[in-house]
């Protein structure tokens, strides 16, 4: 290693640990010395730049950053307000979107639905019955009237048909119940004329303020039922 | 288990003395270094997620603190002249003949243009190595070596040619 190469590498870095650097120092004691000299200088220049550091930066500098996390963190639990709000709100409106409208979008459909729903609870074979006196009373509500009995009324009231007050009639059928609908018009449900399934089908009048829904099985003969509804049927308004 | 505050408050602790020094060998003044290393802190902060090892942190915060310093340029492009902010420094502090050589080598460090001494200044006070040095900097690395040797080389010629002078000032 010449003089020009080991005075670079030690101007360039004094405790330059490098093998050749080392041994050049062990083989020229002048070397050694120079190498001694800057490291002396380093000293100094080092001492010369430890310039003194304000003695409260350092609490300023967590103090300037507390302040600056508390606004962010304010700041943060208004976002999460906001946030939790939104939330209710639309979970409010999904709940009612789900319980107040119609999983079905026309009266066969939830006819058919609500036929199966109540399946079990009538019996073709029922001794009970309903005169027509107790079945006017309750058509006064839909302003309607029978002027005689359509066939043997197992069942009569009001129940609701998909949100609205409807009168359900059940009738002794060939080989299963009749189920009669009398529904205001609603918007909501379109109107179909005929419906069916693999084990019913239905069919449906309209009247100027209501439906009738008939849904039987595939035994019973729909349009003579119809025939005998807008027959006997009569509406006071 | 460390939190974030804890975290800070370690990194501050250990680091912002270097820091400082560094900023005002940056800048040659003790406010804006001050401003300097302040705002460098606060941007840690935000980011301090991101620093996944604490053994680079100190060339992370230089890192951010030269990004803040050439932020300084862009908002304001006034240059005082490197004489005269070396002199406005600390002539009350000159006390002790120690203190008294430490300030003229001071003076001799600021004039000393920003390229050589910035990576003397990492060098000697950050403990960085050529390497290290390098990548801060975005040079390679015998760029570096021949500027470290050309500060050291200028400073050492001017310690020789003015021993009267300096004499005189102790004397």
């Amino acid at each position: 290693m010449d003089d020009l190469q080991f005075r670079r590498a030690i101007y360039a870095e004094p405790n330059n640990k490098d093998a050749d650097v080392l041994a050049a120092q062990q083989e020229d004691a002048s070397k050694k010395q120079f190498a001694k000299d800057i490291a002396l200088l380093d000293e100094r220049i080092k001492q010369a730049m430890q310039v003194p550091v304000p003695d409260d930066l350092c609490d300023k500098l967590i103090l300037r950053q507390t302040l600056a996390s508390h606004q962010v963190q304010k700041r943060k639990k208004r976002v999460h307000l906001a946030l939790a709000a939104s939330v209710a709100v639309i979970g409010g409106l999904m709940l009612n979107f789900m319980q107040f409208t119609s999983a079905h979008n026309n009266l066969g459909d939830y006819a058919l639905a609500h036929v199966y729903h109540e399946k079990g609870s009538f019996n073709n074979n029922a001794t009970s019955q309903v005169t027509l006196t107790a079945l006017n009373q309750k058509m006064a509500t839909f302003d309607g009237n029978f002027s005689e009995p359509i066939g043997k009324l197992l069942f009569a009231d009001y129940c609701r048909f998909d949100a609205m007050k409807s009168l359900h009639l059940v009738f002794q059928g060939k080989t299963s119940p009749v189920t009669v609908f009398i529904v205001p018009k609603n918007e909501q449900l379109t109107f179909s004329d005929k419906f069916n399934d693999q084990a019913l089908f239905g069919s449906s009048l309209e009247f100027q303020h209501s439906n009738i829904i008939v849904v039987a099985d595939k035994n019973e003969s729909l349009s003579q039922w119809k025939q005998h509804i807008s027959d006997t049927v009569s509406w006071s308004i | 288990m460390m939190t974030k505050q804890v975290r800070y408050e370690a990194l501050v602790k250990a680091l912002h003395g270097d820091l400082y020094r560094y900023a005002y060998w940056l800048c040659h003044e003790k406010q804006v270094a001050e401003d300097l290393v302040q705002e460098t802190f606060l941007r840690a902060w935000r980011a301090l997620d991101s620093l996944k090892d604490e053994k680079a942190a100190k060339s992370w915060l230089i890192t951010i603190l030269r990004r803040e310093n050439a932020r300084r340029f862009e908002r304001k492009r006034f240059d005082m002249s490197e004489y005269e902010e070396a002199t406005i420094t600390d002539t009350k502090s000159v006390t002790t003949e120690q203190e008294l050589e430490n300030h003229w080598l001071r003076e001799k460090i600021s004039q000393l243009p920003d390229e050589y001494s910035e990576p003397l200044v990492l060098q000697v006070i950050g403990g960085f190595s050529g390497e290290d040095i390098a990548t801060m900097l975005d040079l390679n690395k015998n760029t570096v070596m021949t500027r470290l040797f050309r500060a050291r080389n200028q400073l050492k010629e001017a310690l020789e040619a003015e021993p009267v002078k300096r004499g005189m000032t102790n004397g």
